[in-house]
Parts: structure tokens; C-alpha cells; sequence
């Protein structure tokens, strides 16, 4: 303040002083005249910075304070502190909001904010995906006229939040959400969407497993409870005794069949990783796959081999071997009489794949995410004419993810279908020259 | 989407709230067509049980909303874009409770086919893929209207052809069956009947789409080319 009033009166003594000199030399109106044209130089400099100090503060973007000499640059130099402090403040805050919605966009769940009469008010991107709807066009839109699922609706209009409620989602892909509404801030909400189709599924594959064993080996059973009843009960001449007694044995034989390939399982289950040093000769295997297709099919089907590569797999011989052969086994099943099957092995350094393909009944879309579960039949009455278990696929599955393959299978409805089972590098050696020799 | 605002905000929240109706009822259809299909394809009779329940609240909601409708054409006496609202959801509630007795048609005939006897429905995975499409149809039509988009209402009447072509080609494949074994007829014939009602709601969802455009661009865009239609739908 001091230093303010102290320019001032330096600026009068300025004028003062050629307006002194002035009537001293040349008289006393000259003098009065140099001093008001001082005084006039004056107030132009003062309402010009008051000018730009408005123009300034009536500019919607700021930009820099204006700069200036004299008394106004000690207001503007204190303006321009002030501001750059405000726009570091600013910044800072906008990090902090960018920093926050990363961190609600970056959350696994879904998450809408909705406000007092249930509109939206932001969601993550989860919470797009999940529910349809969009982050930018879609705020103050009430929630329920996008996520319309009847459940929903009841749950968000019954006001009770105290547990989730489970809705599936139609759009994409088919999930199961469990929703819960967290209410906060008087009347906003916060809207949960966790995705549990994953636990649902293990939940129902749990079930359907007890439910299926039981089942599976109680038709068999029952069929044989049957005829020991007629057998004991009836006098029969012995080649009808003779007939039923087969019949018997396959039923029991069948039962056997079961329990083995869930033995095989649940070994597979809990025994140690497959040897990683332990070579599988790829042309034995292969020759013995091709010749155990042969036999089965008793040439009725047009058999092919197709092998490139010499590559040999590491791991345990009888479980690859096993899980290939299934999957040859099925293709045979599974193909009417004069289709094709083509046994397709591909091996190199950066890995290997068998495929089997076949132009058999072919697999409806829906159900081959299914198939490697235990006891999953497509047609409940057609596999087990045709002898399955309806373990080999899960068999295949657990083995080969033993070795670190994965299965693809690729079909469609009457034109056929196609297993590959894909090893990775690591499972890969080169073949000894002397391995096709052998038997 | 907010319509424009009116001096009475209680006109505003009347008209809010009819939107609203009309797309919980939807959602209602949707899950009674979902319900519907599942049945068909898992023979679930709870599923049948539940969509012909749901029927009687479908019915429910067209009465009400009617009636809302009514109400605020007497009171406020709508003009411009309001007056085309309320028209157009008084015939779309007509399409979706249409929607509804389809669904209620599909339970009841899966219930016969599965009562009957256990058809080889597994063949019928295009009843499947039809019904899904047609149920993606409604509801992306149901979500044109409440965004009041119309280029995604057009994008419905597109997908509206795809689903008459799916019909044909079932309709093929139902007479070779029946052809080849004549057992097969009745239960042929029964899912004949589905794959109609399937068809049918994917006109119904049509019209629902239309009735977006007429209320977004003021334009009738029933029985037109569908080129014109997209066009207009883009203007």
C-alpha cells in the first residue's frame, strides 16, 4: 500500500517538476498548460490498464494477465500469481476426478451411479457391456427403460436392497448378472453388476454331475435287475436262458465301461504332471490310430492319414494316445456309413496339432461349448446306442490339458465336424530317425 | 433422451412416466418370448406355466396405459411431438400385447409338442435362431424408442426380412420331414405354428420400430420401400 502511494506522489513530483522548470523559463500559463498535459498523460495510461484489467475479466478463457509498467504491473504481477495458482488447483482436482473415473472404468464390475428417480447418471465401461447401454448418450435416462428384465424392474421399484437380485442379459453374450443397489447421499444409488454366469455354471455341472452318474448307471442296472428277476422267476429253456444272460453282461459290461472311464478320470484328476522328457513316438501312435479306426468303421467309412512334420510330442504316451483315439472313436460313431474321415497331423518347431475331421451328423452351435462336460449328450438316445459313456470328451479335455493343449472344435449341423487338439512348442521334440522303424 | 419441457412440469413426468410404462410391459414381452423359446427348446413346463401368467399382466399394462393415454389427450390436449408420442404408444402397446399372445401361442403348442411325445426337437435349432433374432428384434426396437433413435428403429425393419427368409427355408425343411415320415406330421404342423408366431412377432416389432420413426420424424413410414424408409429415418 506504502509503495503504491509512494509512486503516486513520485509521479506528481514528476509533473511537478517540468511544470516548475516550465514557469520558470517561459511563464506561468505555459507551466499550468505542461502540467495538465501531464496530468492528461496520466489519466490515458491509468484508464487504459483499467480497460485491459475489464477487457480481461470479461473474457470467458482468461489466458495471461495483461502486463503493464509502472503501478498496474504490481496488480497484475499479484493477478497472475493468483491465477496460475487457481489453474494449478484446477488442474490438480481434474487429475484427481480423471484419476478416480479410471480407477470406476478400470473396476471388474459393472457400476452405474443413478440419481434420485432412477435415471443414469455414469457408468463404467463393464456396466455398457453388460447392460447395453452408453456412457455418453444414454445419461438421464431412467435405468429402466434400457435394462427392462421384469426381475430387475421388481427389484429396483420394491426399495429393499438388502440382498442382489439375478437377472440374465440378452444382449451379446448370455450372462448372468447378480445386481445390487447400494444406496448413498439421500437419494442416490450406486448399481452393481457382478458377473456370476462362470459360477453359475460350475454350480449347475456340479449338480447335473451326481444327478448324471446316478442315472447313468441306473439304467443299466435296472435292466439288469430285470432279467436276474425273469431268469429266477421263470422256468426257461436254456438258449433263451443263454440269450438274456448275454444281454446281462453287456448291460454289466456297460456299467464297467462307466465306472472305468471315471476311474480313468479322476486319475487324470490327481496324478503328477505328465513327464516333460518322455518322447511319444508320433508315427507309432499315428499308424495305430489310422488302424484302430479301420477296424472300427470295418470299411465302412473312407479312412485318411495326412502327417507333415517329424515331430515328436513330450508327455505321457498312454493319455495322448487315449485322448487322439477318442477323438478318433467319435468320428467313426458319429459318420454314416460312406462318409469321410481325415486324420490331419501338422508339427513343426512352433507346435503341433492333430485334427480329426469328418462329414459326419455334425454338432448344433449351442451345444459345443457343452460337449467336454461330463455326461453332456446332444441326443440323449444316440450316443448310447452307438456305445458311448458320454466321459470321452471330458477325458480328451483333461488330458490334453495334462500337456498343455487345448481342443477346438469346430461344426456344423449335417456337414460334419472338426477336433484339433493343439499342442504348444513346449510339448514338441524332434523325431529320432528310428522311431518309424519300430515294430 | 428428454422430450422438450413444457411450463407444467407435471405434463413433463405424465409423459415420462407413460415411456416408462410402455417399455416395462416391454420388457415383460421380451422375457415372456425368451421363456417362451426356452420351453420349446428344454421342455421346461414351469416356463410354459410362467409366460401364460405373464399374459394377464401384459393385458394389464395395455389397458392402463390406454387409458393414460386418454387421460392426457383430454387434459393437456398434446400437440406436435407429444400428440405423435401418445398415438404411437397407443398402437405400440396394441403390437406388444399382439407380441405376447404370440408367446402365450409358442408355449402352448411346445406344451402339446413335448406332452405328446418327445419329438426329436433337437432338429429344430433354426426354431432357436429364428426366435432369438426376433427377439433381438424387439428389443432393439424397444430401445430406439426409448432413445427415440430412429436410424436404429430402421436397422429393425432390416433385420425384419431376414427373419421371413428363416421362415421359408423352416417351412422347407418342415415338408421334407413330413414327406419322409408321416408320423411326423401333427408335430410338424405344431411347430409350423411356432415358427408363424415367431414370424409374426418380428412384424409386430417392425411396427413398434416404425412407430419410432413416426414419432421422431412425423412421418407414417408404414408400407413404404424400405430404401425410403432408411432415408427417411437418416434425414
Amino acid at each position: 500500500m506504502n509503495s503504491v502511494l509512494v509512486r503516486i506522489l513520485a509521479a506528481a513530483a514528476w509533473l511537478a517538476i517540468p511544470a516548475l522548470i516550465g514557469r520558470m523559463a517561459i511563464g506561468a500559463d505555459a507551466g499550468w498548460a505542461l502540467f495538465a498535459g501531464g496530468l492528461l498523460i496520466l489519466l490515458g495510461y491509468h484508464a487504459t490498464n483499467l480497460r485491459r484489467l475489464l477487457d480481461w475479466l470479461a473474457r470467458k478463457d482468461p489466458g495471461d494477465v495483461p502486463e503493464a509498467s509502472g503501478v498496474w504491473d504490481d496488480a497484475f504481477a499479484l493477478l497472475h500469481r493468483r491465477e496460475r495458482r487457481l489453474a494449478q488447483e484446477r488442474q490438480r482436482l481434474a487429475r484427481l476426478v480423471v484419476r478416480y473415473s479410471q480407477a470406476g472404468r478400470a473396476l471388474p464390475d459393472g457400476v452405474v451411479i443413478l440419481d434420485g428417480d432412477d435415471r443414469i447418471v455414469w457408468c463404467n465401461s463393464k456396466a455398457e457391456a453388460r447392460f447395453g447401454i452408453d456412457g455418453n448418450t444414454d445419461v438421464g435416462q431412467p435405468i429402466t427403460n434400457l435394462v427392462r428384465q421384469p426381475e430387475f424392474v421388481k427389484y429396483l421399484a420394491a426399495r429393499d436392497y438388502t440382498g442382489p437380485a439375478q437377472l440374465k442379459t440378452g444382449r451379446g453374450a448370455a450372462l448372468t448378472l447378480s445386481v445390487q443397489i447400494i444406496p448413498y447421499d439421500d437419494a442416490q444409488k450406486l448399481l452393481l453388476a457382478r458377473d456370476i454366469t462362470q459360477a453359475e455354471r460350475l454350480e449347475t455341472m456340479r449338480r447335473d454331475f451326481v444327478a448324471n452318474v446316478s442315472h447313468e448307471l441306473r439304467t443299466p442296472l435296472t435292466v439288469l435287475m430285470g432279467f436276474l428277476e425273469t431268469v429266477r422267476e421263470l422256468k426257461l429253456d436254456p438258449d433263451r436262458a443263454r440269450n438274456y444272460m448275454g444281454m446281462m453282461a453287456d448291460q454289466a459290461s456297460r456299467m464297467q465301461h462307466i465306472i472305468d472311464d471315471l476311474l480313468t478320470l479322476s486319475a487324470l484328476e490327481v496324478a503328477p504332471q505328465p513327464p516333460w522328457d518322455r518322447q511319444v513316438p508320433m508315427r507309432t501312435v499315428l499308424a495305430s490310430l489310422c488302424a484302430d479306426a479301420e477296424a472300427l468303421s470295418g470299411g465302412r467309412h473312407h479312412i485318411s492319414l495326412d502327417a507333415h512334420g517329424d515331430w515328436d510330442l513330450l508327455g505321457a504316451e498312454s493319455e495322448i494316445a487315449s485322448a487322439l483315439r477318442n477323438l478318433v472313436t467319435n468320428a467313426v460313431r458319429y459318420t454314416p456309413e460312406g462318409g469321410e474321415i481325415r486324420l490331419i497331423w501338422r508339427s513343426s518347431d512352433t507346435g503341433a496339432s492333430f485334427a480329426v475331421e469328418d462329414s459326419g451328423v455334425g454338432i448344433a452351435t449351442e451345444h459345443i461349448p457343452r460337449l467336454t462336460e461330463r455326461f453332456y449328450r446332444v441326443d440323449s438316445g444316440r450316443s448310447r446306442e452307438t456305445g458311448g459313456t458320454g466321459l470321452g470328451l471330458a477325458i480328451v479335455k483333461h488330458a490334453l490339458l495334462r500337456h498343455q493343449a487345448s481342443l477346438q472344435i469346430e461344426s456344423e449341423p449335417g456337414k460334419g465336424s472338426r477336433f484339433t487338439a493343439s499342442f504348444p512348442a513346449r510339448r514338441i521334440a524332434a523325431a529320432h530317425p528310428s522311431t518309424g522303424v519300430v515294430t | 433422451m428428454q422430450t422438450s419441457e413444457h411450463l407444467s412440469k407435471q405434463y413433463d413426468s405424465d409423459l415420462d412416466t407413460l415411456r416408462a410404462h410402455v417399455l416395462q410391459m416391454g420388457g415383460l414381452v421380451e422375457a415372456q418370448i425368451l421363456a417362451a423359446i426356452d420351453g420349446f427348446s428344454t421342455g421346461n413346463m414351469e416356463l410354459f406355466e410362467r409366460v401364460i401368467e405373464t399374459e394377464l399382466r401384459v393385458n394389464g399394462y395395455e389397458v392402463s396405459i390406454d387409458t393414460d393415454c386418454s387421460h392426457i389427450i383430454v387434459r393437456r390436449q398434446p400437440a406436435a411431438t407429444d400428440l405423435r408420442l401418445i398415438m404411437a404408444v397407443s398402437k405400440t402397446v396394441t403390437d406388444l400385447e399382439r407380441i405376447g399372445d404370440e408367446a402365450e401361442k409358442i408355449a402352448r403348442r411346445s406344451k402339446q409338442i413335448h406332452e405328446r411325445d418327445r419329438l426329436k426337437v433337437q432338429r429344430f435349432g433354426q426354431i432357436r435362431h429364428v426366435g432369438n433374432i426376433a427377439v433381438q428384434m424387439l428389443r432393439q426396437a424397444l430401445d430406439a424408442f426409448a432413445r427415440l433413435d430412429a436410424e436404429q428403429a430402421a436397422q429393425v425393419v432390416r433385420e425384419d426380412m431376414t427373419i421371413d427368409d428363416e421362415f421359408r427355408s423352416i417351412v422347407r425343411q418342415l415338408i421334407t420331414f413330413m414327406m419322409e415320415d408321416p408320423r411326423t406330421i401333427s408335430s410338424a404342423l405344431d411347430v409350423l405354428w411356432i415358427a408363424k408366431a415367431i414370424e409374426r412377432i418380428g412384424d409386430h416389432a417392425k411396427n413398434v420400430a416404425e412407430n419410432v420413426i413416426y414419432i421422431v420424424k412425423g412421418t407414417d413410414v408404414r408400407h413404404t420401400r424400405f430404401e425410403d424408409l432408411e432415408r427417411e429415418a437418416r434425414s
